[in-house]
């Protein structure tokens, strides 16, 4: 276990900037997990901290000792590959055992850390076989199992459960998450998937094209979303931003006027952000004319127009309402999130 | 690719196979019988497809004529060390091409394919001052060295390459966060995923070593140190005439090698040439 800095890291590739200063203070045995859209930099990086890529300016430390120009092997991690990197001529076995092999370890040694490792994820039983032979959760589990055998101080996942179905990647989740909490070695974790992030993460990085969006706990990201963009990529559905301005005490948009909380202060342009579920239904609210019903069971996803904008709310409510009807809503006052309409920074 | 045709078009299909196998198999069957037949019964009109007559001598004869043994242990010899040689040279050449970044490579890269453009009838005069200078006519050098640092290497090359270009480097970044370093990497992780690659280099390699014709007869010029394609023309008469016979059986003991290393390695061989791209 060892705390992870990145100090004003940057990189570069020719004239083209990719990362433009992050800094970041990872604790000792903390998960921490890099999220955006694609090409936002989070796996670049991701493999700077391995050492795979050289990095432009700033500094790397782990464990308190800066790393910029050591190689992967002298960094102490191990690193978990998005199509698990597994070495197809060798067994599980070998596979596992490599790294300690070449580091010197002894038949024994490499022999009692393997079975450890298969024991704690469940594959002493496929230990023989190679990795053709194995399922798509079986090989996670076998990259897993490679990374944990050397007892690393830091732990890196490139998008590890990208290359799952839905239902085994629920499973792993639980399976990487649980493996933290019994090693609790330093984790850093990559991911495009918010849902993921959110699930797993002691705190999140969101990550947009080379900056640092925000840095948080995956609750306070979601309850207090710094700025449109975060507002945007945490949470599914998306919340719903509408453009428009105050006045008066009231937030108007093109065709619909809704309420502010009493405390509001701001005035002017601005972007009004509720999420789905901190839409109410209220018979006597602002009329919205629904577009699609979506039953999911325990709730009703709807979407629908105010005044001119789209907005999705989901309702614990079985709505029995038709495409066309027209619904009374009301956003939740505590709820509201407002962002400046020019540079999208939250202002309230 | 699978296809369901119906049982006419397979009969079809598999009659037109066995008409088109006719002019590749029919050469290998004249030259195995008619080793054994008299040299009155070869030309013999309408040609007999099995043999009227029996005459195992032939293959006693091809060894007392010529040191045939001998010259069978030189080819196989040569060929054998020409295919390690290449393995070696062309999979780290290749992998380097394919995976270590250095200024000009992909110049570099094209000028080691422009000697694919060079018949050898071009060099092998320059090639033969150079051997002369060092002192190595009439030795296997020539014939050892050329093949694996010339154009049979330069195709290699560009097989390895087009293997290990395709090789996920996943599989390297991890092997280098396991602790190994670029030789072992290529060594230990790279190498032994390329066995179809190397498979196909090592059957056209030896195959090209055994079939080598130009060089020995300019390289060589003692009996004992011919190879078997040079050996062959030297089963004739007093006066020059052809021992048909007697050749046809040096010839279908020489063949036997070369369709051994095919039947065994086919599979192997296609793999490698899929990997490349080669493939039609």
């Amino acid at each position: 276990m060892a705390p992870v800095t990145l100090s004003s890291v940057r990189k570069s590739y020719g004239a083209t900037d990719v990362l433009h200063g992050i800094d970041v203070d990872i604790t000792d045995g903390e998960f921490i997990v890099l999220v955006g859209p694609s090409g936002c930099g989070k796996s670049t990086l991701l493999r700077m901290i391995a050492g795979l890529e050289t990095i432009t300016a700033g500094d790397i430390s782990i464990g308190g000792r800066v790393v910029n120009e050591l190689e992967p092997k002298d960094r102490d991690i191990a690193m978990v590959f998005q199509n698990y990197a597994l070495y197809p001529h060798m067994t599980v076995a070998t596979n596992m055992g490599f790294s300690l092999e070449h580091r010197g370890g002894s038949k024994g040694e490499i022999a009692e850390r393997v079975n450890w490792a298969a024991d704690i994820l469940g594959l002493k039983p496929l230990l023989d076989r190679y990795p053709r032979q194995l399922s798509g959760g079986q090989r996670q589990r076998v990259a897993m199992g490679r990374a944990i055998v050397r007892n690393p101080q830091v732990f890196l996942f490139d998008e590890p459960l990208s290359n799952l179905d839905a239902k085994l990647r629920v499973v792993m989740r639980g399976e990487i998450k649980a493996l933290h909490q019994r090693l609790g070695v330093t984790t850093v974790y990559v991911t495009h998937d918010q849902i993921e992030a959110m699930t797993m993460a002691d705190r999140i990085v969101v990550m947009h094209a080379g900056k640092v969006e925000q840095i948080g706990a995956p609750l306070d990201l979601y309850d207090r979303p710094a700025n449109l963009f975060v507002a945007g990529f945490i949470g599914s559905p998306a919340m719903n931003i509408l453009a428009g301005s105050i006045k008066d005490g009231d937030f108007h948009a093109p065709g619909a006027r809704l309420p502010l909380p009493g405390d509001t202060h701001a005035a002017g342009p601005v972007s009004y952000g509720i999420r789905p579920e901190h839409i109410l239904l209220a018979p006597n609210g602002l009329p919205a004319t629904v577009l699609l019903v979506e039953p999911m069971g325990s709730e009703t996803q709807v979407t629908m127009t105010l005044g001119e904008q789209t907005i999705i709310g989901i309702f614990r409510e079985r709505l029995t309402a038709r495409p066309g009807e027209t619904i009374g809503i009301m956003p939740e006052l505590s709820a509201i999130h407002l962002f400046d309409a020019a540079d999208g920074q939250r202002i309230n | 690719m699978k296809t369901d045709l119906s049982p006419r078009a397979k009969v079809a299909l598999y009659g037109l196979m066995c008409v088109l196998l006719i002019p590749f198999v029919f050469p290998t069957w004249w030259m195995v019988t008619s080793s054994v037949k008299p040299i009155s019964d070869i030309f013999a009109f309408p040609p007999d497809l099995w043999p009227r007559r029996f005459d195992w001598s032939t293959y006693q004869q091809v060894f007392e004529l010529q040191p045939f043994a001998r010259q069978y242990w030189n080819s196989a010899y040569i060929a054998a060390i020409v295919t390690v040689g290449t393995m070696l040279v062309s999979s780290m050449a290749g992998y380097a091409f394919a995976r270590i970044r250095f200024p000009f490579s992909n110049t570099l890269f094209m000028v080691v394919l422009m000697g694919l453009l060079i018949p050898s009838e071009v060099t092998i005069v320059p090639l033969f001052q150079l051997f002369l200078s060092w002192d190595m006519i009439n030795t296997h050098w020539p014939l050892i060295l050329v093949p694996i640092f010339g154009a049979p290497s330069v195709f290699a090359t560009f097989v390895m390459r087009q293997f290990f270009i395709a090789l996920p480097v996943e599989l390297e970044e991890a092997a280098r966060v396991d602790g190994l370093g670029r030789f072992k990497i290529f060594w230990t992780i790279a190498l032994p995923l390329a066995k179809p690659a190397l498979g196909a280099v090592a059957i056209f390699t030896f195959l090209h070593s055994w079939n080598l014709y130009l060089e020995p007869i300019v390289f060589l010029s003692s009996t004992h140190m011919f190879t078997l394609p040079q050996a062959l023309t030297q089963f004739t008469d007093a006066y020059g005439g052809a021992m048909w016979n007697i050749q046809l059986a040096a010839a279908t003991m020489t063949a036997i090698p070369v369709l051994l290393v095919f039947i065994v390695a086919q599979k192997q061989f296609v793999e490698g040439l899929a990997h490349t791209g080669l493939k039609g």
